[in-house]
């Protein structure tokens, strides 16, 4: 998002308009106030006598509430001060404005004070790709408010909008005349309402997006960061990027109606503020140890959304947990597919892999038997629908060529998945995650089965398919003379041989030969992958790798934390320090919200981690990755009813601690030593993961 | 397809008579279709207890009440229409708790008659 805009949100309510508080948004233009993927309000502008406003800050409050203070413009660089507005403005079944005028002055003031509205009602789709509207617009006043209303068939959309303050309203707007005394204030409270109306001949009720009062939002607030652990570290950099993480973690929390108020994460803000199986699903990993009930949350409406059929339009088939769901009007009318879509080949294995390990860490066994169906069905979607080419592993093609999605693994744009001379494959594509995520997947179903549902003859039949699995991945996935995984396997079953990130998913997930780890673990730290920031998601010299280029170059903090996590599961405790080190330096440097991605630029040659240029910030899976790497780090892993901690510090941590992790053994605190170098500490922004032998024993 | 204005009530009837669907087995509660045919309408109520589903026309609060056209509703029923579709369009509506509505969905059919494939989709490529 653009430093120059200003972003509240609520679920999937947000507003972002300009530093005055302004929007005025043409149909590409990624400004207005949108609800349920809609955007209700493409015009909103102040004026007095006619005049613009000047910004003089933003006061972002809380992600659902900010403050603008303004004064009129003179033309000129200097400020007329005798006068200023602010703009209070907090999210909420639309938006709340209130609006005052401050007189500075001697003197009392007359002033035309004037709202321009109006609304284009795009689908978030439309704002995106710039497609042009199909229904009719109106605009009237009613009862002393302005309703703003779109019509297509039976789908019906309208603004309504309202003032505390006497207004003389039109068509576009509302217009006050303001009188304000010697160092009074004038204030009026204006209210934009998001309204669905159903169809005429149904005979149901409008529903207005929902409201929560301000006060239920700081207090909500207040309860999740009070309900987290605490971190404590001597490294300053990593406390403000906690806190930055629980802070935006609690923003991208949305409330889909069918949860009764429980959240899970939407993927990324504003854009992407809506379920995504795959996103939902590893950033309630990545958050586990800190707040596990977004994982609950996450498997109960993933599974109440889990396919039942086969329907090529949406790439369903039974069984299979959804990619991404959205209530815009380009899904109501079919003009794509996600109402919700399924086209995603990695969502459903990782649906059994969080609720194992929601499992281990939480001890709710009521919810592994309440989603018993979901999960049988989930693995028989892996051998009976995801099979596409016959040979024992997981692939995908779309059904739906018009608007399906092409490449359905997390690296899911266009060139993503190339041989190493830079040629594409053709589908169905195997890429080698995929199958990771499947071994992990039976492994444990297998142990859910005889531990909770009391299937040992499933428990028994699951186990012999991922050891199959295992051994014929390792077999056909490698690459001999260069020792690493092949990216996937292509329809005819030859190596899609590029050297990636996705060797460390392997890892994690556990599918890797204990003979080979060492040969993929040199690879990951090796030059050609590890930029010094962090693992890149191709290596430097395939015939794709572009440092800038979205998933053959760049740097993704979320892909790290996995690898680390890997590294740490195959015991390699220093290379997973040795990531976190480069990832949390990187953090730093925005502040702690990591973004989406950054280029794989040598760390050496720019001393600074690019960003990448994304659309969404905070991103959930970002905002999980310094979750996910604190577990590394300090070696967390549930064992029977205990927490296990086996720490390894990159250096330049003395301490670090996390206090009251809740798990199944009630609440634990997590310590953990380390060395740091006396040195480097002398410098404003010390650095992590200096060369061990240039360190110092603290204590 | 022969008598097609009685789709609704053969999935209704079909769904009474098998007394017990496995993809309901969490829902604990009832939901009502208000199925408007012209002036009159018609009203299902589905009572679902962990897995047992009965099926009546009586007129009681729900926890979640739908309200569609019966020609709509025919065509959800008979794949031909999506009904997530229809709810966002706004011809279908629902009030309560629509995680009735979410597991409710689930039984409705393969969209057969545009282009969708009801068997194993391994057998066909």
């Amino acid at each position: 998002m653009s430093n120059d805009l200003v972003t509240i949100l609520d679920g999937d309510t947000f507003v972002v308009s300009d530093r005055r508080g302004d929007i005025e948004a043409s149909l590409t233009d990624p400004t207005g106030l949108f609800s349920s993927d809609t955007r209700f309000l493409s015009k909103w502008v102040l004026t007095m006598d006619g005049q613009p406003l000047n910004p003089l800050s933003v006061d972002d409050l809380q992600y659902f509430e900010t403050r603008f203070f303004l004064v009129p413009g003179t033309g000129t660089v200097y400020v007329d001060a005798k006068l200023s507005v602010i703009r209070r403005r907090a999210v909420g079944g639309g938006f709340h404005e209130e609006l005052t005028i401050l007189n500075h002055d001697d003197e009392p003031i007359d002033l035309t004070t004037r709202v321009e509205a109006a609304s284009d009602f795009a689908d978030l789709f439309e704002v995106k790709d710039a497609l042009e509207k199909k229904g009719t617009y109106s605009s009237r006043v009613e009862d002393g408010k302005l309703l703003l209303g779109y019509e297509r068939q039976t789908f019906r959309r309208s603004t309504v909008i309202s003032a505390t303050a006497p207004a003389r309203i039109d068509e576009q707007g509302l217009t006050f005349d303001v009188h304000v005394e010697p160092h009074g204030a004038w204030t009026t409270e204006i209210d934009v309402s998001a309204t669905i109306l159903p169809a005429e001949n149904v005979g149901a009720r409008p529903v207005p997006a929902k409201k929560r009062r301000r006060e239920h939002m700081e207090e909500n607030l207040e309860r999740w960061l009070g309900d987290a652990p605490r971190v404590e570290c001597d490294w300053e950099p990593l406390r403000v990027t906690y806190r930055r993480s629980l802070v935006d973690l609690a923003a991208l929390r949305f409330s889909p109606p069918i949860t009764a108020g429980k959240s899970l994460p939407a993927a990324g803000l504003p854009w992407f503020m809506t379920m995504f199986g795959r996103d939902s699903i590893l950033t309630s990993l990545q958050a586990l140890p800190f707040t596990p009930e977004l994982a609950a949350t996450t498997l109960r409406v993933l599974g109440l959304w889990q396919g039942t059929r086969v329907d090529d339009f949406r790439d369903e088939d039974p069984g299979r947990i959804l990619h991404e769901l959205r209530s815009g009007e380009m899904a109501a009318f079919e003009e794509r597919p996600h109402s919700p879509y399924y086209g995603c080949a990695d969502a459903t294995a990782l649906y059994v892999v969080l609720l194992d390990e929601y499992e281990r860490w939480t001890g709710d066994k009521k919810l592994v038997r309440e989603l018993e169906y979901e999960v049988r069905a989930a693995l028989n979607w892996i051998d009976e629908y995801a099979d596409l080419m016959g040979n024992g592993y997981v692939s995908y093609q779309r059904r739906n060529e018009k608007t399906g999605l092409e490449n359905q693994c997390w690296k899911d744009s266009w060139d993503s998945i190339s041989y190493r001379d830079g040629r594409l494959p053709g589908f169905p594509r195997a890429t080698c995650e995929l199958q990771g995520y499947a071994y992990d997947a039976k492994v444990r179903g297998a142990r859910l089965a005889r531990e909770i549902w009391n299937d040992p003859a499933f428990a028994e039949e699951l186990e012999k398919q991922a050891a199959s699995l295992k051994r014929r991945f390792n077999r056909d996935f490698w690459v001999e003379e260069d020792e690493y995984f092949a990216l996937a396997l292509d329809a005819d079953g030859n190596q899609v041989d590029a050297l990636t990130s996705n060797n460390g998913h392997l890892l994690w997930s556990g599918i890797v030969d204990k003979s080979k780890a060492k040969a993929v673990v040199r690879h990951l730290m090796g030059p050609r992958l590890f930029s010094g920031w962090g693992v890149r998601t191709l290596a430097q010299g395939e015939g794709r790798f572009n440092p800038v280029g979205y998933h053959v170059g760049t740097v993704w903090p979320f892909d790290n934390s996995f690898i680390a996590w890997g590294l740490r599961r195959y015991g390699f405790k220093q290379e997973a320090a040795q990531i976190a080190a480069g990832i949390l330096n990187a953090a730093a440097f925005f502040d702690g919200r990591l973004p989406e991605a950054f280029g794989g630029y040598e760390r050496e040659a720019t001393k600074y981690p690019v960003q990448y240029p994304t659309a969404c910030s905070p991103q959930a899976w970002s905002t999980g990755a310094p979750l996910l790497l604190l577990r590394a780090m300090l070696g967390l892993e549930p064992v029977g009813d205990h927490l296990v901690v086996d720490p390894k510090l990159p250096s330049g941590i003395g301490m670090l601690a996390v206090l009251d992790v809740p798990g199944r053994w009630g609440r634990v605190d997590a310590f953990a030593r380390g060395t740091i170098d006396f040195n480097a500490r002398s410098g404003l922004h010390p650095e992590l993961g200096a060369p061990e032998q240039a360190s110092a024993r603290r204590r | 397809m022969g008598v097609v204005t009685d789709s609704t009530t053969e999935f209704f009837q079909e769904l009474g008579r098998r007394g017990r669907e496995a993809l309901l087995e969490k829902a604990n509660g009832s939901i009502r279709f208000d199925l408007a045919d012209g002036s009159r309408t018609e009203r299902w109520f589905v009572t679902l207890d962990r897995g047992d589903v009965s099926v009546s026309h009586k007129n009681a609060a729900a926890d979640c009440v739908v309200c569609a056209n019966r020609a709509l509703f025919d065509g959800i029923v008979r794949g031909e229409v999506n009904g997530m579709a229809s709810l966002l369009r706004g011809e279908m509506t629902s009030e309560g708790d629509p995680a009735f509505l979410v597991l409710f969905q689930r039984l409705l059919p393969a969209p057969a008659a545009r282009g969708g494939r009801t068997d194993d989709v391994r057998d066909q490529r």
